[in-house]
Formats: structure tokens, sequence, C-alpha cells
């Protein structure tokens, strides 16, 4: 009877999210013009689709976009501040049928892997609706380069050094030429 | 050549020909080099960092930049009284203006050599971000009327201490205290305390001013109160240092 009871609970459940859920769709795509390859700096858009299939108009319709890096020990929600300054749109009405399209761009902050997803949520429902992920790999680019560092913080110094050795041998001179 | 010159010259050969001042200037280039050493081998480092990396920089080479004009405005008239030369300084034929004209002139070059010796530096670890120019402008706007300060703060100490042990002492402690923001977290500053200390404080003035050109992308234009604080500051360290050196020879 314990049994009956909990499958016909997961049954109302199940029946109930996705009524709410149904009618509306988010499809997302990588930009046709992102690099093959992508390192810190570059630039990313994603694509979106956002489909009403139902036979009623949707109201207030907030979709936003989210970022998780996944890379081993680093698995973290990543804030979008920096990334990017189109975090989300907002429709007052979708009709049946109609659709929204965005482009949604990233700018690239840090090396690692990542998944990008499309959420959104409506006035009157009552479950999450999201786009599949979308993954992509940031390659590092280094912050502070070596080629650049390394003769400033040798060459200095030994400058340094040099100039002192020359204006010691420079003030010894005369003292060795009497000498001889 | 006017005398002032000549002691100005003098002054500031002291630092660029002598082996004391070499060694300064190489203590200063080292610890600039380690730091930069220290970022390169940094591999977690965001593109975000970049902007902070220069702040950092900019952060160290006032600090260092102060130091270095706090032991050799120490040393400008306390060394001269405990080496004995300091009589004959005042017999010289130049104005007591123009002695201490001279020697404020020595901890200047001694900053303008500082600040020349990190601009390759700031280019190394900053050239791939942001604002590392305009780091360099607020560095001279800002760094500048704060160094000076402390020079001239420890040339006034060196008159008004007993000895030149005691001047430095008392100026390095200063120095730390002032320069505390660079190693205080913003919450710790958030409290009346650290906000009053903020206010008044020339160091903080500059680090703010650093902060928010540097990280924050902010004009300079906006940052005039910030150097005002800073001359402020300078102004009340020639005038300590002026009354020193009248109280000293009289």
């Amino acid at each position: 009877m314990g049994i009956r009871k909990f499958i016909l609970a997961a049954c109302i459940s199940l029946w109930g999210s996705g009524a709410l859920a149904g009618p509306l769709t988010i499809d997302i795509r990588p930009s046709a013009i992102n690099p093959a390859s992508a390192q810190m700096g570059d630039n990313l858009k994603f694509h979106t689709v956002i489909r009403n299939d139902g036979s009623g108009a949707i109201d207030g319709l907030i979709a936003w976009i989210s970022l998780v890096q996944i890379d081993r020990g680093k698995e973290q929600p990543v804030d979008l501040e920096d990334w990017s300054a189109h975090k989300a749109i907002a429709k007052t009405s979708l009709r049946p049928g109609e659709i929204i399209e965005t482009d949604w761009p990233i700018r690239l902050i840090q090396a690692g892997h990542y998944r990008v997803v499309v959420s959104a949520a409506t006035r009157s429902g009552n479950v999450l609706i999201s786009s599949p992920f979308a993954d992509f790999s940031v390659l590092r680019k280094p912050v502070v380069e070596s080629r650049r560092v390394l003769p400033v913080a040798g060459g200095l110094p030994l400058a340094i050094i040099l100039f002192m050795y020359w204006r010691r041998r420079k003030r010894m001179r005369p003292a060795l030429q009497q000498k001889h | 050549m006017n005398a002032i010159l000549v002691l100005a010259r003098k002054e500031s050969g002291e630092l660029l020909l002598s082996a004391r001042g070499l060694i300064w200037l190489l203590a200063v280039s080292g610890a600039l080099s380690a730091f930069a050493l220290l970022l390169v081998s940094d591999t977690e480092l965001s593109l975000l960092d970049n902007a902070q990396v220069v702040y950092d920089m900019i952060g160290i080479i006032t600090a260092l930049g102060a130091l270095l004009a706090l032991v050799v405005g120490t040393d400008a008239l306390a060394g001269e009284r405990e080496r004995g030369s300091f009589m004959p300084l005042l017999l010289a034929p130049v104005s007591r203006g123009g002695i201490l004209f001279g020697k404020l002139s020595g901890v200047t070059v001694a900053w303008a050599v500082m600040y020349a010796l990190s601009l390759p530096y700031l280019w190394a670890v900053g050239s791939t971000g942001q604002n590392m120019v305009d780091g360099m402008i607020v560095l001279l706007v800002l760094g500048t009327p704060v160094v000076l300060a402390f020079g001239f703060f420890g040339l006034g100490l060196g008159c008004w201490a007993s000895s030149t042990k005691n001047a430095l002492l008392t100026g390095t402690v200063s120095l730390v205290l002032s320069a505390s923001p660079l190693l205080l977290g913003p919450s710790l500053r958030q409290s009346a305390i650290g906000k009053i200390f903020d206010a008044i404080n020339p160091f903080s003035a500059a680090i703010n001013a650093f902060d928010a050109v540097i990280v924050d992308s902010q004009s300079m234009a906006m940052q005039a109160h910030h150097v005002l604080i800073a001359c402020a500051w300078l102004l009340a360290a020639v005038g300590f240092a002026h009354f020193g050196f009248r109280r000293m020879y009289r």
C-alpha cells in the first residue's frame, strides 16, 4: 500500500512538472565565430532560442546565463560579474509559437573547463526550465610574461653591480698607476 | 656654480655614485626583482589579476621608496652631525635655507632614481594588462608627495632626535604604521578607527588612489582629495624639517 502511494505521488509530481515546464524550451549553441581554441582574453558567444511550444501565452519570463567551472578540485559556480555584462533577459509575455533569440557574450577571464547553461523562470511556473549544457575550455595565457620579467628582474640588479664594479675600478686606477 | 646647487649635486652624487648609495639601489632593485619573479611563478593568476599585479607592485615601490627616502633624509643632517661635518657645513658660504634645500633635493633625487628604476619592473609585469600607464602616472602624482613626505620627515627627525639611530627607529616605526593599509584587509579598515586612520593617513590616500585608478579604472581627476591629503602631509613634513633644522643650528 505504501509503495502504491509513493508511485502515485511520484506520478502526480512528474505530471505536474511536465505540464508547467513543457511549453517552454531552451536551445543553446556556441556561435559559429567562436575561436576553435579559446584562451584567456578571448570573447565567446552563445546563441539561445527560447520557444513557447504551448497553446497559451507565458507571462513574466526571465532567462539568465550561468557558468560553472568543472575542473577537478575546482568545481564551482563562476561569478559572472567580470565575465559578462549581459547576464539576463526579460519578456513580459511570450505568445504561443513565439521565440526569443539571444546572443550571450562572454569574456574569458580564467583558464579551465566550463559548462554554460541558460535557465528560465516564469511568473506562474513552479519549475526551472534549463537549456542543455554547452561546454568550453579556456587555455591559459600568461598574465605576467616571463620573457619580459626575467630580463628586467635579472638585468637591472646586474647592471647596478657592473656599475659598482666599474666605479670601483675607476676609483682604484690612479692608486694602482702610482704603485706601478 | 651656485653653492646650493653644489650641495644638491653632492647629495645626489652620494646616492648615485657612492658605494653605500649604490648598495641601497641594489637592495631596492633586488626586492622588486624578487617580487616580479614571484608573480611569474604564479600560474593561478586570472586576467583580472593583471591590474592587481600592477597595483601590488606600485604599493611595494611606494613603500620601498618611502623607506629609502626616510634613510636618506635621516642621514642627511643627523649623519653630518655624527660624522662631525655639520659645523664645517654651517661655515660653508651658503645660506641655512640653502643647506636645507640642498638636503631636501638629495631626498628628491633618491626618489627620482627609485621611480626611474621601478618603471622597467612595471612594464615587465603590467604591459599585458590594463592601466599600466595610468599606474605609472598615479605613482608619480601620489607616490611622490608620500615618499618625499617620509624623506623630509626623516630629515626633521634627524634634527630633533638625539642620535641617528633613534631618528631612524622612530621614522621606521612611523612608516610601518602608516603603510599598514598595504597589509590590512579592507574589512579591518572599515571599522570606525580604520576609517579615521584612512582619512588622515597619506599612505592610505595613495593606495586608495592606486586602487581606484589601476583596478577600478577611475580617472585621475577623481583622486584630487587623495592628492590634497598627501600634499598636506608633504607640507607638514617640510615644516617639520625646517623647524628641526633651525633648532639644530641654534
